[in-house]
């Protein structure tokens, strides 16, 4: 009998004959139904199927064999007897249908408790051996174990056993078999193929899982040894890796966990292209289920090795030595996976233990270094960056399941930071790595570490609510060790460039690299998120070292070692080089910190321990000592920045002095003011960055209290004054000028419980005040900018208005008579301003006229009808307080700066606007004063 | 038109990041249409970064600790933009309907924070409302007809400024300063309604003189040994006695609502202050 040529015609024939095979059984008509049956099942014999095409026609095959088995036990033994009919189906012309007919016509009978089961049984399987064909013999043995299912003789699982293993190893054979056959160029749809039967394969391993059920004497010393047995010496790659796959799958993990030896060592006896890993990851996986699920169940229990005496993690590293001896050939790729999934394991078990993940580290770093380092490939790369930031999702550390993101997260933290510092090999693995993959790794490690949600977290929730894990919430920072582990773990970060790499340090002697770096560096300040993530990290570090503990074993810093610690970052950073300016002002702001938590405890001793001598004067000692270690900081930036951020320094000089006065250390502080100037005489060139930095010198000396002494203020004033005369621009020689009138005239600071008109001993001399008013006049109106020169002379009439308000005639020199004087001059000054203006108003009218389509981009409301209402017409532009020409947004929204006018329709319009910027800031002066009189009747005697 | 004043956050020199709480307020995409940075806010380019997410239309003016230019990012470098980097005034006017706002960081200003001269640069800009930085203190008062807002350090940052000191003996002293919250005004006779003075100074003084009990009980104990421990120093003292904070204006035609965002023991704190134009 043929078969039907393409598959679909085989599933008409198929189903035609089942139609057929169902009337004649309805008739009863068993012989002729019988013969549509073997018809049908001749399908099966075509060898041109795909393992899916056949598993198609197999499917409904199944389903009419069913229908006939139905019938078959239905009418036995009325109509006919099964044991006649197991022997005449014998006679079937064809093997394969004949031996499905047998199966069908026998495992009917085995549905009745008078048939010799073990016979039929043994016959049945022995008479499979008779179809050699791998896809055939495949699914008819499957055909053989699924009908069989139910049917086996209930009490004897022995046999049961045997009979499905006898199959599974016939199973196999014929699968392995399959790899094989036909020419060798098709050998890999031969592989792909063999994956599509595997599930029948496996199919038996299940049964056999649940025949054992929980029998593992049996399953140790018959079922076990026999598997591996055939696993391997099938010698073949997609069965070994298969079966240990279902294996591990199948049996329960009690199992696996007992007979652990033995399924590692089979691993050592498999082709060598197995991927090993896969399998003792899936191992791992289920032990680690087993773990969880008695940790469930008894979560009481401190260690899991209260449920069993046996050294686990000893088991796998016996097993990993002996591999590493076995097989050198390992690769790295397959090596890693394998570590990963024993530290998973060691996590698990183990979860405090660092000892293992230290030896399993060193092995790797023995494995790289054999390799050696340079053969490190692209494609093991991302393999170290999983091992090494632990990436793997399955990590796990928190015990149970049920525990939230944050405490994962707080206890992967606690898991790094303890790695960290226990194992010396991570270390040496890390340091192992390119420097772009060592970065890549510390960038994660920094971010686990500093979460910020759970920062936040541990930081502010009162202690009623995670009171009961508190102590394991915070990360707790023990000595010094630990911190200098981390910071060296950072090196990477510490020293890599954010410029293009050509920025080496070695490139002094490269004149275009020279001049590219001082562009760099001076010109721009490049974000850096390394940077900054370091910045954070010594804020961390700090803020850790700095919390008060409450648990059991706290761990307090005492102040000297938190400065300990900090020096200790501060020489790990300054390794940096250049990168100094982005980290320093983080560690000087903790040196600040600590000057100030410094000086508290010295309050305190003062006030409370007045004869303890000893102690405050080390506090006192130390306190001058931290002053030092700033001031190096400082010089650090500046040498190591190479003159590119004098700016920073100054101002950094600037507030350590302010600092230093606050703490009545007037030394000290006059010391950094003098650096600072040093700065400003010495580095600072840009006009503007002068001003800018001499204003601050300014507000910040006139906050100072502790200077008076030893004339060190008079000195640190006349200079700053002297300085800010002698600006390069005339704009600015005046406005530093008046604002340094401020020196002589102290202001109530309420913080430290100054008040003006209580406290009366504020230096205050209003002759120098008005000295100073009077040399800033002078210099505004000695510029010849009409515009500038008035308004200067406006901003300084308000220099005086202030002094007016704020004391009497005889104290600040500043005298009615002298405002008065002012405002004629600056009044007369604004007349040839206006009578300038007019005469230009018609020419600008007829530009406007010009170009009445063009720039409607810088004014859109001009009415050119009306130039001479000047007063009413708002102007768009302002000086701001560095004599910076502000232009506004005629619309809603903020506005530019005007760096130079252009001189072209537009700028000339800009130009005329100039002048009104004096004149409307007069008339604003003026209403101020008019207001005043209505508080004030001094102001009555200033004439507007 | 809401506009968000930010300021001092001193990241990452001096803090890490916003208050998470603070972060989780703002994070609301187009809600808030202008930011205004005042000041030594430039230097992290995660801060940044959220700024931009509130709001891409920033307006940023420098602080001491600013560069004279806005930062790049590498990105920039690569296409050759370093060279005509934003200059950072230090000053800007927003325009607002008919309120114009004054930005500046206060570092310039002589006295440090004193109201007078903050007049006279509003007269100077001829603004109606000033917002300034550099103090790390939230402060909001109308002074002639003007609105004067500091929005304090959006991070608590630590803060160079004197903090406040308790002198010793007399724990009265802790009162009088806590009573002069503008004491500028009240001398010149020209107070006009202080909305709000410094809400950190009440609390901190508090605290304090609870901290000075507490350590008076300690000293009777014995004398020995000394512990660093036992002295009571909080990290508000530490850091210049400031908590974060930052202001929201809500602007309509002439009137300004003011809302002041505190963060004070890990709650927030809100204050509304309503400005009138004249």
């Amino acid at each position: 009998m043929a078969y039907a040529d393409t598959p679909e015609n085989a599933i008409s024939v198929i189903k035609q004959r089942t139609a057929l095979m169902n009337r004649c059984l309805s008739q009863h008509k068993l012989m002729e139904s019988l013969q549509h049956t073997s018809i049908m099942l001749t399908e099966l014999r075509n060898p041109n199927l795909s393992p899916k095409k056949y598993y198609e026609l197999y499917v409904i095959v199944f389903d009419s064999l069913t229908n006939l088995s139905t019938y078959l036990i239905e009418n036995h033994p009325q109509n006919h007897h099964l044991a006649d009919l197991y022997e005449l189906v014998q006679y079937t012309g064809n093997v394969v249908p004949r031996l499905y007919l047998m199966i069908t016509v026998g495992t009917s009978y085995l549905a009745f408790n008078d048939a010799p089961k073990m016979e039929i049984l043994k016959d049945m399987i022995e008479m499979c051996r008779g179809v050699q064909n791998p896809t055939r013999g495949l699914f008819l043995r499957y055909y053989l174990s699924q009908r069989t299912k139910e049917l086996l003789p209930e009490d004897d699982s022995l046999f049961n056993s045997q009979f499905i293993m006898n199959n599974f190893i016939e199973m196999n054979k014929l699968w392995v078999r399959l790899q094989h056959q036909g020419p060798l160029r098709e050998r890999e749809s031969r592989t792909r193929e063999r994956k599509e039967l595997q599930i029948l394969v496996g199919s038996q391993l299940v049964r056999l899982s649940q025949i054992i059920d929980d029998n593992f004497q049996m399953y140790r010393q018959d079922i076990l040894p026999t598997i591996l047995e055939q696993v391997i010496q099938c010698r073949d790659l997609v069965s070994q890796e298969y079966l240990l796959d279902v294996i591990c799958q199948v049996f329960t993990d009690e199992f696996h966990l007992k007979t652990l030896d033995t399924l590692l060592q089979t691993t050592l006896h498999l082709n060598p292209d197995v991927s090993i890993n896969k399998i003792v990851l899936t191992l791992v996986d289920r032990l680690n289920d087993y773990i969880t699920r008695q940790l469930e169940e008894e979560p009481n229990a401190t260690s899991p090795n209260a449920y069993l005496d046996m050294d686990v993690f000893g088991t796998f590293w016996d097993y990993l030595t002996l591999l590493n001896h076995e097989r050198p050939d390992l690769s790295l790729q397959q090596f890693i996976p394998l570590i990963e999934s024993i530290i998973v394991l060691s996590l698990k078990w183990y979860p405090d233990n660092f000892e293992n993940l230290n030896k399993l580290f060193e092995l790797v770093l023995q494995k790289t270094k054999d390799y050696g380092q340079k053969n490190i490939s692209l494609e093991s790369e991302h393999l170290f960056l999983n091992l090494l930031s632990f990436e793997n999702n399955k990590l796990q550390m928190s015990s149970s399941s049920t525990a939230s993101s944050n405490q994962s997260i707080i206890s992967k933290k606690h898991f790094i930071f303890q790695l960290i510092s226990k194992c010396q090999a991570y270390k040496n693995i890390l340091a192992l790595q390119n420097i772009t993959l060592q970065k890549k790794v510390v960038n994660k490690i920094l971010d686990i570490l500093m979460d910020a949600d759970t920062e936040e977290l541990t930081d502010n929730e009162p202690e009623s609510k995670l009171h009961s894990s508190r102590d394991t919430t915070h990360l707790v920072i023990e000595d010094k060790l630990q911190v200098q582990r981390l910071l060296s773990i950072c090196e990477p970060l510490i020293i890599s460039r954010s410029g293009p790499p050509t920025n080496a340090t070695s490139s002094e002697t490269n004149i275009d690299e020279v001049f590219f770096n001082r562009h760099d560096e001076e010109e721009s300040w490049i974000l850096d998120p390394i940077q900054e993530k370091l910045a954070n990290l010594i804020h961390w570090i700090m803020n850790t070292t700095s919390r008060k503990q409450t648990g059991e074993n706290k761990i307090q810093f005492s102040l000297e070692a938190q400065l300990e610690i900090l020096l200790l970052i501060k020489s790990s950073f300054i390794k940096g080089g250049i990168n100094v300016k982005y980290t320093f002002p983080a560690i000087i702001t903790n040196f600040w910190k600590l000057i100030r938590k410094c000086h508290l405890i010295l309050q305190y001793l003062l006030k409370k321990r007045v004869n303890n001598k000893t102690l405050s004067s080390h506090y006192s000692n130390l306190l001058k000592q931290m002053f030092k270690f700033v001031s190096r900081c400082i010089n650090d930036i500046f040498n190591s920045c190479n003159n590119s951020c004098t700016d920073l320094i100054l101002k950094l000089n600037l507030q350590c002095a302010t600092l230093a006065d606050q703490l009545q250390l007037g030394e000290i502080s006059y010391d950094f003011f003098s650096q600072a100037f040093t700065i400003f005489e010495e580095s600072l060139s840009d006009s503007k960055t002068q001003l800018q930095a001499l204003i601050y010198i300014a507000q910040s000396l006139q906050k100072t209290r502790s200077l008076y002494k030893e004339t060190y203020y008079d000195s640190l004033i006349v200079r700053c004054t002297l300085h800010g005369s002698k600006l390069l621009k005339k704009q600015d020689q005046c406005r530093a000028v008046y604002l340094c009138s401020h020196l002589w005239w102290a202001t109530e600071i309420s913080n430290i419980g100054e008040e003006e008109g209580i406290t009366d001993n504020f230096f205050r001399d209003g002759k120098r005040v008005l000295e100073c008013l009077q040399r800033s006049l002078r210099v505004a109106d000695s510029i010849m900018d009409n515009e500038q020169s008035c308004e200067l002379m406006i901003e300084i009439l308000n220099r005086c208005l202030y002094y007016f308000i704020h004391g009497d005639e005889a104290e600040t020199h500043i005298s009615m008579k002298y405002i008065n004087g002012l405002i004629e001059l600056i009044k007369t000054n604004l007349k040839s301003l206006k009578l300038e203006d007019n005469s230009t108003s018609m020419m600008t009218n007829s530009m406007n006229d010009l170009h009445i389509t063009g720039d409607n981009n810088i004014k859109s409301n001009t009415s050119p009808e009306d130039g001479s209402g000047s007063a009413d017409r708002d102007t768009n532009v302002a000086v701001g307080s560095d004599g910076t020409y502000i232009q506004l947004n005629t619309l809603n929204g903020s506005s530019t700066i005007i760096h130079g006018i252009v001189a072209t329709a537009s700028g000339s319009k800009l130009l005329h606007q100039l002048k009104y910027i004096p004149i409307h800031h007069f008339q604003r002066t003026c209403e101020y004063i008019e207001g005043q009189r209505e508080v004030d009747d001094r102001f009555k005697v200033i004439y507007v | 038109m809401l506009l968000l004043a930010l300021s001092d956050a001193h990241i990452p020199d001096r803090a890490t990041d916003l208050p998470l709480k603070f972060k989780k307020l703002l994070s609301v995409p187009d809600k808030v249409s202008q930011v205004a940075l005042l000041g030594n806010s430039t230097k992290s380019h995660n801060f940044l970064k959220f700024v931009n997410q509130i709001s891409s239309n920033i307006t940023i003016v420098r602080g001491e600790f600013d560069n004279g230019h806005l930062p790049s990012t590498k990105k920039d470098k690569v296409s050759e933009n370093s060279r005509n980097l934003e200059e950072i005034p230090m000053n800007s006017i927003i325009r607002q309907g008919a309120l114009k706002i004054g930005c500046c960081s206060g570092y310039t200003v002589v006295p440090k924070n004193d109201p007078l001269s903050l007049l006279a640069l509003a007269r100077q800009l001829d603004v109606d409302i000033l917002l300034w930085g550099g103090t790390h203190n939230v402060e909001a008062y109308t002074l002639e007809g003007k609105f004067f807002v500091n929005p304090g350090s959006c991070t608590g940052a630590f803060n160079t400024d004197w903090p406040i000191v308790f002198d010793v003996e007399d724990s009265d002293e802790a009162v009088t300063s806590e009573v002069e919250k503008t004491p500028k005004e009240s001398e010149a006779g020209q107070e006009d309604d202080v909305v709000k003075g410094e809400p950190t100074d009440k609390e901190q003084s508090e605290t304090d003189v609870a901290d000075e009990s507490a350590a008076n009980e300690n000293e009777l104990k014995a004398e020995s040994q000394f512990k660093e421990e036992e002295v009571n120093i909080s990290d508000l003292d530490i850091n210049g006695s400031n908590s974060p904070s930052f202001c929201l204006l809500d602007i309509q035609g002439t009137t300004c609502t003011l809302y002041i965002y505190l963060y004070v023991d890990g709650e927030v704190k809100v204050d509304k202050v309503v400005y009138e134009k004249e």
